[in-house]
């Protein structure tokens, strides 16, 4: 870890030199479509607003633990006041989103005559939603998507790519940001695997940020979830592919982390704390979204995957010890001096290295105060599986715009850190 | 102006480096460790190499093929050229949509970091055979 600006000698000379952190880029690509609303009583509108989006016989995609909480059934009634029939109703998606709950909500949607989708659910059934556009538009399988920029386009397919059917989203969590990202993750069960499909048109044209929709939240989930966005944010803000524009979303959104997450896991009721961590995880997809993501993810990915661990807490666990690897790139330890004034953590006097293992500890502490498991061993991996889940994380998109290029050495040594 | 007059020469080039590297005994194991079936597609000029990357059983076809590419990448002969050369970030192409990929990409991002290996390889290919125009319009 650097121990301050002048130590750039050697190894740290070189990061600096292979992915600064500051200046003007070669490239950088900013698209953030999706029109979001945030605020008290929304749900009652949802058909208000989804008409403007063209929909005007809507069909849902949930879960039934969501179901179960009556949130379908006040968002129901929210279309139909706005005069959006409600052409059904898909409640079978499961914890991770696959294959065939994709499939099958796009032929349930299809014969019901649908003309759009809208997910009430987490990142799963936005997920889940949004791929199944894909097929309700263009046909196929899920897994015939598989890829980037790959969606139907003009001009023998590097022109502007076909609309998709309208999705709108009600997040009842806040963390994965799907309600605002280009990207969905499905899970193959049968090839045991999870893969990627993203393109423009997969922005949902609507997310609807409503506290009411995370009131039945429970506390684990939230926290979990939470650290998620924390992730992202923090992620973003240090990542190789930063930008001015995920710079302004990533600080933004670790602020209001910083101030709300305890009090929305802890105090629940607290609908004011509830509203800005959805709002927080919206703004945090915005980096993942420009690209700017790192290896906190590459090994959290893996273990959903190969263990089925939750995602944002896997990150949770992850995080703090990848933000110490990555700070041995001086331009990292600086910008985490920026994180730590956020934070209030910076040490007096301290070089870039103590602001940089300040931030560690903070996170470690949040998510210790918010009562989440702290070693992968708590929830499920096992120590045996290092060697293929540092294989994994190696090929993770995400280890591409990583700060500091690991190698699956590193990768074995940040998991034994953690198990 | 494309940087290669035809397909022959696309295959000259990179395919002959996706050759080499198949049998080369230090980068060949590790490439084949990605077990799997890559198919690039290039246009301007359209080409095709499809690459098995599975231990102890390399291929490389040049244009048609039986294989059954399991990830399939796309893009313009001269951004894998540059690529060769190290003159293009991957991470910007795949964003911008210059290179696409199609399948299980994570496959072959975890031999990106070899990538660094083999640059200087397909830069002296180009010397070795007297093409500094190619060395020079990248």
């Amino acid at each position: 870890m650097s121990e301050g600006n002048g130590d750039l000698g050697g190894l740290a000379a070189e990061l600096e030199a292979a992915k600064p952190m500051e200046g003007f880029k070669d490239f950088t690509q900013f698209t953030a479509p999706t029109r979001v609303i945030s605020g008290r009583d929304l749900l009652g509108s949802a058909g208000f607003e989804f008409t403007k989006e063209g929909a005007t016989r809507a069909f849902l995609v949930t879960d039934q633990t969501v179901r179960g909480t009556g949130l379908v059934d006040t968002v129901s009634q929210g279309l139909e006041d706005g005069g959006v029939e409600v052409a059904g109703v898909y409640d079978d998606v499961p914890q991770d989103s696959d294959t065939r709950a994709v499939e099958a909500a796009a032929t349930a949607a299809k014969e019901a005559g649908a003309d759009a989708l809208m997910a009430v659910g987490g990142g799963s059934v936005m997920d889940t939603t949004k791929a199944a556009a894909i097929i309700f538009t263009h046909g196929g399988a899920a897994r015939e998507w598989e890829g980037y920029y790959l969606l139907p386009r003009a001009n023998e397919g590097m022109g502007k790519p076909e609309p998709l059917v309208p999705v709108a989203c009600v997040p009842t969590t806040a963390g994965t940001g799907s309600e605002t990202s280009w990207v969905v993750v499905i899970k193959d069960r049968e090839a045991q695997l999870k893969f990627q499909i993203a393109d423009f048109p997969l922005f949902p044209r609507l997310g609807i940020l409503d506290p009411a929709s995370t009131a039945t939240l429970p506390p684990q989930v939230a926290a979990g979830t939470g650290m998620d966005a924390l992730t992202h944010a923090i992620e973003g803000y240090i990542s190789g592919e930063w930008t001015p524009h995920t710079d302004a979303y990533s600080l933004e959104a670790i602020r209001m982390v910083r101030d709300n997450l305890r009090r929305a896991v802890l105090t629940p009721e607290d609908e004011d704390a509830r509203g800005n961590m959805l709002i927080a995880a919206d703004l945090a997809i915005v980096p993942v979204n420009c690209g700017a993501g790192g290896i906190a993810h590459s090994m959290s990915h893996p273990c959903g995957a190969r263990y089925g661990t939750p995602h944002g807490l896997t990150n949770s666990i992850n995080l703090p010890v990848v933000i110490e690897f990555n700070a041995r790139h001086p331009g990292v330890a600086r910008r985490l001096r920026d994180v730590a004034v956020l934070l209030g953590v910076e040490p007096q006097g301290g070089s870039d290295g103590d602001c940089a293992r300040a931030v560690a500890d903070w996170c470690r502490a949040l998510s210790g105060d918010l009562g989440l498991p702290q070693r992968l061993g708590e929830i499920g991996v096992e120590k045996e599986g290092i060697p293929l889940l540092a294989d994994d994380a190696m090929g993770d998109g995400a280890t591409l715009v990583n700060p500091v290029d690991p190698t699956p050495e590193d990768f074995i040594g940040l998991y034994e850190q953690v198990i | 102006m494309a940087y290669f007059k035809d397909e022959q020469e696309v295959y000259q080039f990179i395919g002959k480096l996706f050759e080499d590297l198949a049998v080369d005994p230090e980068l060949g194991p590790k490439t084949q460790a990605a077990n799997t079936i890559v198919q690039y597609q290039y246009s301007n000029p359209d080409s095709v190499i499809t690459v098995k990357m599975m231990p102890g059983d390399p291929q490389v076809d040049c244009g048609p093929t039986d294989m059954e590419p399991e990830v399939t990448m796309t893009m313009d002969a001269d951004t894998a050229h540059k690529f060769w050369l190290g003159k293009v970030n991957a991470t910007v192409a795949l964003a911008r949509g210059q290179m696409k990929s199609k399948g299980p990409v994570a496959k072959i991002l975890k031999l990106l970091p070899i990538t660094k290996m083999i640059f200087p390889r397909y830069k002296k290919m180009l010397e070795d055979a007297g093409r500094q125009d190619l060395l020079e319009a990248a």
